[in-house]
């Protein structure tokens, strides 16, 4: 059954089309990346997900309900950690839940932090931190309110490689544990291949699906094992085809 | 390597090793901006002992101090004192709310921008001593007239802060509170006004340096007590030395109230991460 769904859905700012007729389903526990070059609509498709956006025809579904607004069961990690910087690392995690009491609140910001390792930086202000460290407490501010999906827009661009490959591994154990939902937007290859059950590819503008592949890779992926390369080269071999025309046409589409 | 790093390391401890003259050096820093009215004070006080200027008109520093020393001592300056710290306050407390309320209404909502912005920036074009023949027509002579005319100066640089401030929050911080889910009135207390507090802060001293101005303006249009009442009084009966006592008080109390207001924001805007903090 499919948790997230987009129907037909199409976004326009202005005279410019950004997605074009974008159907996808995503089901509940699976990861999936989206990948494409710059302008394809990744942002948008991810934007439409969260509620930050209405899709301008079609429609973004979530439990086959409309999506009309950000939600609680939606978490989302952004590009850039976000973080409040006059409020102290655990205030930042806490945002969200000023519904809880007090001792209940600080039980669960405890725990997220815990979770990303930084449960010493609780008073912390978040111009200390390190970008990895930031973006760590911007993932705990999203698991803090227990969402059954997580949509991430390129969290892991920003780093090193280092870093990188490390909070990689950071969100697949957090994945093992309850088996979040993850739609995960990146330009990294390696990251898609880590992390995803399906990789969708977009191009555009328009943005529209162009290509979707399975990763057929048994977790836990050794990201240097010699299977692990050569899904990696056909991959490549799937966009590349994608991109010369091969595999999907799409038609030219006409911007009024 | 090593001895590379090591190296390094003692380079570090220099650097941080608590400094002895710490307490001194920051004396010498503040003493350092006393430097220019001390030696201004003194060169007057030769000028008018040597007959070089008239003490007539330009009373020495010694005669203002004393001037200002008898005020205090026979106890006539508290009422004045009062009177012009109480009309500062209650204009400044009304400026700042309206400001407020209005500067955050006009930067959290496009409409109220586009119905009110326009005539706050031309009212704001108004000089705002030009208000006192109608405030006087208005609201009398008495204190009400002196308290609007203080609560306009301290409103537009306010209004100003946050009307402007609200618009430049980055997008991004208020896209998390759209995540999160809050309402307007939660996205103004927790997201817009924390965010805006260094301008509002800005605004808010500028207001004070404004109130200030319009308090003597205030008294100088005709009052029977206050710091500007001394002043028009010195003037009347050509005692110079009271308008410069009126003068040196009023420096006084500015810097203190400007002092006063950023040591008490001090803490709220502490985690800025600006150039020099
Ligand atoms: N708020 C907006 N207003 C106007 N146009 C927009 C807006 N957001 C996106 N677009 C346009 O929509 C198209 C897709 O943008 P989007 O940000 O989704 O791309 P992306 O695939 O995420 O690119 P990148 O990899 O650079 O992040 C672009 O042509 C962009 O100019
Ligand atoms: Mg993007």
């Amino acid at each position: 059954m499919s948790l997230l769904t987009l129907d037909r859905a199409s976004k326009r700012f202005g005279n410019r089309h950004a997605l074009a007729d974008v159907s996808l389903s995503v089901a509940s526990g699976e990861i999936v990346a989206l990948v494409g070059a710059s302008g394809s609509g990744k942002s948008t498709l991810l934007r439409l997900l969260a509620g930050l956006e209405a899709p301008t025809s079609g429609r973004a579904l979530f439990h086959d309900a409309e999506i009309d607004g950000p939600r609680p069961e939606i978490g989302v990690i952004f590009q850039e950690p976000r973080l409040l910087p006059w409020l102290s690392v655990a205030d930042n995690v806490g945002f969200g839940l000023a519904h809880l009491n007090a001792v209940e609140r600080e039980r669960r910001v405890n725990r997220a932090l815990d979770r990303v390792g930084l449960a010493a930086y609780a008073k912390t202000l978040p111009r200390e931190l390190s970008g990895g460290m930031a973006q760590r407490v911007s993932i705990a501010r999203a698991l803090v309110g227990q969402p059954e999906v997580l949509l991430l827009d390129e969290p892991f661009s920003a780093l090193d490689a280092f870093t990188r490959t490390d909070l990689q591994d950071h969100l697949l154990d957090l994945w093992r544990e309850d088996r979040p939902t993850l739609v995960l937007v990146t330009h990294d290859l390696d990251e898609a291949l880590v992390l995803a059950d399906r990789v969708v590819l977009l191009a555009g503008p328009p943005g529209r699906i162009f290509a979707e592949r399975p990763v057929a890779l048994a977790r836990p992926r050794e990201r240097t094992s010699a299977a692990f390369q050569e899904e990696k080269r056909q991959l490549l071999s799937t966009l590349h085809a994608a991109r010369s025309g091969r595999i999907y046409e799409p038609e030219v589409l006409e911007v009024p | 390597m090593t001895t590379e790093v090591t190296s390094y390391a003692a380079a570090d401890q220099k650097a941080v090793a608590p400094c002895p003259a710490g307490g001194l050096r920051r004396l010498a820093r503040v003493g350092l901006g006393l430097v220019l009215p001390l030696v201004l004070a003194l060169g007057w006080e030769a000028a008018a002992r040597t007959g070089v200027i008239t003490t007539h008109l330009m009373p020495p520093p010694s005669t203002v101090a004393a001037h200002i020393v008898q005020l205090f001592a026979t106890g006539e300056i508290w009422d004045h004192l009062v009177a012009t710290l109480t009309r500062m306050a209650l204009g400044f407390g009304f400026g700042v709310a309206a400001g407020t309320v209005l500067g955050a209404l006009v930067g959290y909502l496009p409409v109220a921008h586009r119905l009110l912005d326009p005539s706050v920036q031309a009212l704001r074009n108004i000089p705002s001593i030009a208000w006192v023949p109608l405030f006087i027509l208005w609201l009398g002579i008495f204190e009400t007239s002196k308290i609007t005319l203080i609560a306009v100066g301290v409103f537009f640089p306010v209004y100003m802060s946050l009307a402007q401030g609200f618009a430049s929050v980055d997008r991004k911080l208020v896209e998390v509170g759209r995540v999160w889910r809050l309402s307007a009135f939660d996205m103004i207390r927790r997201i817009l006004l924390p965010a805006t507090l260094p301008t509002y802060v800005i605004g808010l001293r500028g207001g004070l340096g404004l109130g200030w101005m319009f308090v003597v303006a205030a008294e100088l249009m005709g009052a029977s007590e206050g710091l500007g009442y001394l002043m028009m009084d010195g003037q009347m009966t050509g005692r110079p030395a009271a308008i410069l006592a009126s003068l040196v008080l009023f420096a006084i109390l500015g810097k203190l109230s400007d002092f006063l207001l950023v040591t008490a924001t001090r803490p709220m805007v502490a985690w800025q991460d600006g150039f020099r903090r």
